[in-house]
């Protein structure tokens, strides 16, 4: 076939006003595509995270700014059999709706951060983040979006930090979050929130059973001034997404409208040259072309056209996915759109598999031509 | 004997009319022979030529040849008989717009078990012969009515083909040009023994052929002997 591959290209060249926009049609296609699946692996992600964590926030309480529980909380759960470490977690955020760019304080005791969180520092240390109260650690994404370095100076409303380092996370989601000393953001000018924390994160031994401890939990701070909601940090994080969990649902629906308009497109084109070489396909069977060699021809430009369409959009959206630090969040929680190779894998099988559906139909037409009508036509 | 024909009929039907351009066609061509075909329009000159180059099937009746019944070949065998055995020179010389003439005789190369440098030795002859290797990259577009003629006619014979078919070679051309394509027919036929059958209208490009047949009703006839049917003078051998 590869001796055929100049003819192949030549052909695609010839009518590059129709070649380029197809292949324009099947990038932003795959582009897009790759943004819903991104979304959802984003997503799933969030939701499918370790059982072994728990969160446990105020009951009947969905925003972050109107989560008060007692800090000595942590004491009482500690005790309970299963549990590992209890991290008091003071959230503040600018925004509790689902925002682009939302921007997320999560205030936790210094010396116990690292003990559950697996960050690395890509600048600044950790020192300086420790021995400073109003120091913070800035996830890489929201130091992108906002042009954050170590020694910034940094204010969302009442609360200013000095960045002390840039964090990378192998939970990408993380990266849309700033940490920062818990009982700097509890003094908050306006806040006036010492001795309460928005939630405690509950790391479980590996034997425990995620729901009987969260039943305990719950069950011991039943009756109390402050009763407990406590859930798997997936199933915390899939409610506070809710909203956006129906709406992420519907986006697949785009996604597979995207892969359709793209094999509508290039099975439009496909029609097109064929029929527009009816007479030049006809000269290639009296030569001595079969029809299943014509069939392959097509079948080839076909695949072509779609994957290297495909792939361009695919690149296009894995550089933006992996530079511009795209996260979507609500009440505090973010979900991030990151690139992966499954995501660059799956989109680049599509684009083949959508060259092949699309050259099908016009390949087999071509295959059975009569040669000698088709010599005739005009 | 290169082709034998014997008893090919085809028909059509148009409307309530059935039309009948080859009625019981008995045909024997010899390797080397230089025919011409001609008669009025739409007496099944071109149907035959197509018949005998492997692009069109009889109603009923065989064609055979160099040993090969091409008539009973499926459409597979039968595109690969055609790439081994059938040159074709069209009358609108049909080259692919996309690929230079070089590219273009080089093109039922491709079919065949020929390496780069076989193909490139084999396009570089055909060019000779047909006098366009300073043309070789040119594309069609860049080259006058004659010039494409004659890298169809390169097409057609690179391969070394079993036989050259050609439909009305001269017909797009003007006079001057004519000449020079019936020329270069009568070379390749004269010293590269090649077969060529040629449907003509003109009976002056017949005249170039050792033999010239007559289309009529369907049969055909000798033109230099007496008219008769063609299939009766071979019977009579």
């Amino acid at each position: 076939m590869l001796k055929f591959l100049p003819y192949i290209l030549k052909t695609l060249w010839r009518h590059r006003a129709r070649t380029l926009l197809t292949f324009s049609g099947a990038a932003v296609s795959l582009f897009v595509f790759c943004f819903v699946v991104s979304l959802q692996e984003g997503l799933d992600r969030l939701t499918s995270q370790s059982d072994s964590t728990l969160v446990v926030f105020q009951a009947n309480k969905f925003c972050p700014a109107t989560s008060h529980l007692q800090q000595d909380y942590d004491q009482v759960i500690r005790k309970l059999p299963g549990v590992s470490e209890v991290v008091p977690i003071q959230v503040f955020t600018n925004n509790c709706r689902a925002s682009l760019d939302v921007v997320v304080f999560y205030g936790v005791p210094p010396q116990k951060l690292r003990a559950v969180r697996d960050f690395e520092l890509t600048s600044g240390s950790w020192a300086e983040f420790e021995n400073n109260q109003d120091a913070g650690i800035v996830g890489q994404a929201v130091a992108r979006r906002r042009n954050l370095k170590p020694g910034h100076r940094f204010s969302i409303g009442e609360v200013t930090v000095t960045v002390a380092g840039i964090f990378t996370s192998e939970n990408k989601a993380e990266e849309n979050y700033i940490y920062t000393h818990l009982e700097f953001l509890q003094r908050t000018p306006g806040l006036n929130l010492v001795g309460t924390v928005t939630q405690h994160e509950v790391v479980l031994e590996s034997t425990a059973d995620p729901s009987r401890v969260a039943e305990q939990i719950d069950e011991r701070f039943r009756g109390g001034p402050i009763q407990t909601d406590t859930r798997t940090k997936g199933t915390f994080q899939a409610a506070s997404l809710a909203d956006l969990v129906e709406l992420i649902g519907l986006t697949h629906y785009l996604g597979y409208a995207c892969l359709g308009l793209m094999a509508v497109l290039i099975l439009t084109t496909n029609f097109m040259s064929v029929q527009d070489r009816i007479r030049e396909h006809a000269v290639l069977q009296t030569m001595g072309f079969s029809g299943s060699l014509v069939f392959l021809l097509i079948m080839t430009e076909s695949v072509l056209l779609s994957f290297a369409g495909g792939a361009t959009g695919i690149l296009a959206a894995v550089a933006v996915l992996a530079n511009a630090g795209i996260a979507v969040s609500a009440e505090a929680v973010s979900l991030a759109l990151t690139p992966s190779f499954p995501l660059a894998a799956i989109g680049v099988g599509l684009s083949i598999a959508i060259g092949v559906l699309a050259g099908m139909l016009p390949a087999l037409a071509a295959a059975r031509t009569e040669i000698v009508p088709a010599l005739r036509a005009a | 004997m290169l082709i034998e024909i014997r008893n090919l009929t085809k028909q059509f039907r148009k409307g309530e009319e059935t039309i009948k351009p080859l009625d019981d066609v008995t045909l024997d061509i010899d390797r080397g022979e230089f025919v011409s075909l001609m008669g009025p329009s739409g007496t099944g000159k071109s149907t035959l030529l197509n018949q005998i180059a492997g692009i069109d099937r009889p109603d009923s009746g065989t064609i055979t040849v160099a040993g090969t019944e091409i008539t009973s070949l499926s459409r597979s065998r039968l595109a690969r008989w055609r790439a081994e055995n059938v040159g074709y020179i069209f009358q609108t010389h049909n080259l692919i717009p996309v690929l230079t003439a070089y590219e273009n005789v080089e093109l039922p190369l491709l079919l065949l078990p020929f390496d780069r440098a076989e193909r490139r030795r084999r396009v570089q002859i055909a060019l000779e012969a047909v006098d366009l290797v300073d043309r070789a990259s040119h594309y069609p577009r860049q080259l006058s009515g004659g010039q494409e003629q004659r890298v169809g006619i390169a097409r057609a014979i690179v391969a070394d083909p079993t036989v050259v078919v050609a439909d009305e070679p001269t017909g797009d051309l003007d006079t001057a040009t004519s000449n020079q394509i019936l020329d270069l027919l009568q070379r390749l036929n004269r010293d590269l023994g090649t077969t060529l059958l040629m449907v003509t209208h003109d009976e002056q490009a017949a005249e170039i052929a050792g033999r010239k047949l007559r289309l009529n009703d369907g049969r055909i006839l000798e033109a230099e002997h007496s008219l008769e049917p063609a299939g009766s003078q071979a019977d009579r051998k």
